[in-house]
């Protein structure tokens, strides 16, 4: 047989040796499969982002035409819904929040019109619910555009040099009705491919270390690069297939649209891939051990992603020191290049940075586990 | 010197650290040959092997596998020999036939070819009935049988069997040897470690390690000969006597206690049973004469390395 062919048949009878562990212990794969669905509908279903009808406890002192119209205008919004009328009393707005019954009061001082007539400064109050600091974040965005196009409405009526007035609606582009499990589906690809294929990288390596399998194939002819490809390939495959359920499920419970290419999607997908791959590698070759290899995983590709990443915080609010460490973690540039390839159509000419960044972290993963991968036990 | 040398090493050394495992060890293994490596836990028997194997580093000395430099070309060394851990590590997940599909895959070789060659080591180990059987399932001796299949599906001309038949009950140790002996019938070079003196019999020439070092190096007979001079009387005793009436006796080279018998080991026709029974009286309950086993030369070489490091 010839070396190249010799060669491909060693790598295809580790890959096949993979596969076939994968299968007896059907944990993985429920847990590779399951996983991703568990996880969308968690996210899809019961922790939205999304403002529904929070309850508002409104006091309005001035009864003037201004002050109702802001009242409306809060009510109409569908974020807000009026709850509870409060008289005057400000302890009674801390008795509602205490019980839970409103999450947001909105308090008109007496005047608010007349010193909106004059061209004064009118003084509303908005008073939140911080307990939730994510929907209170969220609720006190609504609220100040839901002021802003108020103000903007009065304004054109009051300066009729203003004319034709602006048209100063609170539009939010590329998704529409803010729905963030559009938003979300990109962040929780990232996440299960961070998790899944570092995890199970890690241990699968680690196990062969700790069983002693891996000395015995180091006693055999086949090549280092052999070996690594032969046992990544069924993982990297994997993977793949978590991304294509994901966005199946999206696009079919969610109506999670893809605008881009879907090739280029996958593409950017197979480099993240490749990259925690690598990473799950370099852990299992540098612990040689299952327990501690899941620790360090669960460390380094968990916990960045989930808070590192832009998935749930966005990454513009950090302070400084933090958003200096988002850069070295892969999930951030590859869930901002989904975001942009699924919501925005976006392509190569836009996500390239992201793409280089993505290479980048999968060339020195690879590279470094490569280096310290000896085919030898000391 | 017979045939030529297929396993020379001269000088190893392997240190951990600070620690020496493997110390200036010397020895040359004839094509074809059974090499036995006696020891006890921690002699440094898997250090050598895995040094041979192309799997550690030396850390100093040379040793050749095959005519090749183990230090300089392990990836070479592979290809022609065939290394079984102490550890079983076969896939306990596949099954027999499975391990051995994915070991010889791992050697390169082609699909058709593997297959036969399986079926016919599979058959050859006892295990062709159950090829299909998960490999965590087979009983202990099987598995160590299945893991020597793996080891020689390339045809290797060198085994290197580390302990194979540690935790293996005595039947199946015994079929194991068989398959040994016929792999050696056949021209394969078998290295195999061990620390059962019983089995060290089978090997035609045995090296014996303590503390990292060769200690002794001979065949069976030769070894007896040379570390265990005179002649060889189990002795047994009633339970409250004592033996000091022996020690004094001359032509009496030494007297080791195991339980409530003893070994006694005396100068070439000086003693007979009867003349042991007349000596000892009636605290004699049995006395006869036997063969000296390994477990002796083992006993005596440890004991003169301990005399011998002691200053
Ligand atoms: N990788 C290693 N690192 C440190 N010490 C080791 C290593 N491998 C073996 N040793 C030590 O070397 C000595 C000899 O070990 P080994 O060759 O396995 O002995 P044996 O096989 O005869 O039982 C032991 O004391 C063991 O603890
Ligand atoms: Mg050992």
């Amino acid at each position: 047989m010839s070396p190249a062919g010799r060669s491909l048949r060693r790598t295809l009878a580790l890959s096949g040796k993979e596969l076939r562990h994968i299968v007896r212990d059907p944990r993985t794969l429920y847990l590779a499969l399951g996983m991703p669905v568990v996880m969308l509908f968690i996210f899809g279903y019961a922790v939205t982002f999304d403002l529904d009808r929070l309850p508002l406890g409104v006091l309005d002192a001035d009864r003037s035409p201004e002050s109702r119209e802001l009242v409306r205008a809060f009510e109409s919004s569908g974020v807000f819904q009026r709850a509870w009328d409060l008289s005057n009393a400000a302890e009674e707005a801390e008795g509602h929040f205490h019980r839970g019954r409103i999450q947001g009061a909105l308090v008109i001082s007496p005047g608010f019109g007349r010193e909106l007539g004059a061209g004064r400064e009118g003084q509303v109050q908005f008073l939140l619910d911080g307990t939730d600091g994510v929907t209170a974040a969220i609720a006190l965005g609504y609220a100040g555009a839901i002021a802003k196009a108020y103000q903007l409405r009065l304004l054109s009526r009051l300066s009729l040099e203003l004319a034709p007035p602006l048209d100063a609606r609170v539009r939010l582009r590329y998704n529409p009705e803010a729905r963030s499990t559009i938003f979300i589906v990109p962040g929780l690809i990232a996440l299960i491919l961070a998790l899944m294929m570092v995890l199970l990288t890690s241990l699968s390596v680690a196990r062969e270390w700790e069983r002693g399998s891996l000395e015995q194939l180091f006693a055999t002819p086949a090549k280092r690069l052999q070996i690594l490809i032969g046992k990544l390939l069924p993982y990297v495959a994997l993977g793949m297939l978590q991304v294509l359920l994901v966005l199946a499920l999206g696009t079919l419970l969610f109506q999670v649209p893809v605008r881009g290419s879907l090739l280029w999607l996958l593409g950017t997908a197979l480099v993240f891939i490749s990259g925690c791959v690598g990473q799950g590698l370099l852990i299992s070759v540098l612990t040689r051990n299952q327990q501690l290899a899941t620790q360090v995983a669960a460390i380094t590709a968990l916990l960045p992603t989930v808070l590192l990443s832009g998935f749930i915080f966005p990454i513009e609010n950090m302070p400084w020191p933090l958003q200096a460490l988002s850069t070295i973690v892969p999930a951030r540039y590859f869930i901002s290049a989904l975001r942009g390839i699924m919501l925005k159509g976006n392509g190569p000419a836009e996500i390239w940075p992201q793409l280089a960044a993505l290479l980048t972290f999968a060339l020195v993963m690879l590279a470094a586990a490569n280096a310290r991968f000896q085919r030898r036990l000391d | 010197m017979g045939p030529e040398a297929v396993i020379e090493v001269a000088g190893l050394t392997r240190r951990f650290g600070s620690f020496t495992a493997v110390q200036q060890v010397s020895f040359s293994v004839r094509a074809g040959e059974i090499f036995g490596f006696l020891g006890a836990n921690g002699a440094g028997k898997s250090t050598t092997i895995r040094i041979l194997c192309g799997l550690l580093a030396p850390s100093e000395g040379h040793a050749c596998v095959a005519g090749i430099d183990v230090a300089r070309d392990p990836e070479a060394v592979k290809r022609s020999i065939g290394y079984m851990s102490q550890k079983f590590s076969l896939y306990l997940d596949l099954t027999a036939e499975e391990n051995l599909e994915f070991f010889g895959g791992a050697y390169g070789l082609g699909r058709r070819a593997l297959r036969q060659r399986g079926r016919e080591l599979l058959a050859r180990v006892g295990l062709r009935e159950r090829s299909a059987e998960i490999t965590g399932r087979l009983p202990g001796g099987m598995r160590q049988r299945l893991a020597l299949a793996a080891a020689m599906l390339h045809r290797p001309r060198i085994l290197f069997l580390d302990e194979p038949t540690s935790g293996v009950d005595p039947r199946a140790r015994q079929s194991f040897w068989a398959l040994i002996r016929e792999a050696a019938r056949e021209g394969v070079t078998v290295f195999v470690t061990t620390h059962a003196m019983d089995e060290a019999e089978f090997c035609d020439r045995i090296g014996l390690m303590a503390d990292g070092r060769l200690r002794a190096l001979d065949t069976p007979d030769g070894l007896k000969r040379s570390f265990l001079p005179g002649e060889m009387f189990h002795l047994e005793l009633s339970p409250d006597r004592s033996i000091d009436a022996l020690a004094s006796q001359p032509g009496v080279l030494r007297i080791e206690s195991a339980g409530a018998a003893y070994r006694l080991r005396v100068e070439a026709g000086r003693f007979d049973p009867e003349k042991l029974r007349a000596l000892l009286g009636p605290a004699a309950v049995r006395v006869e004469r036997v063969e000296p086993d390994l477990e002796d030369v083992f006993l005596e070489v440890v004991t003169q390395a301990r005399g011998e490091a002691v200053p």
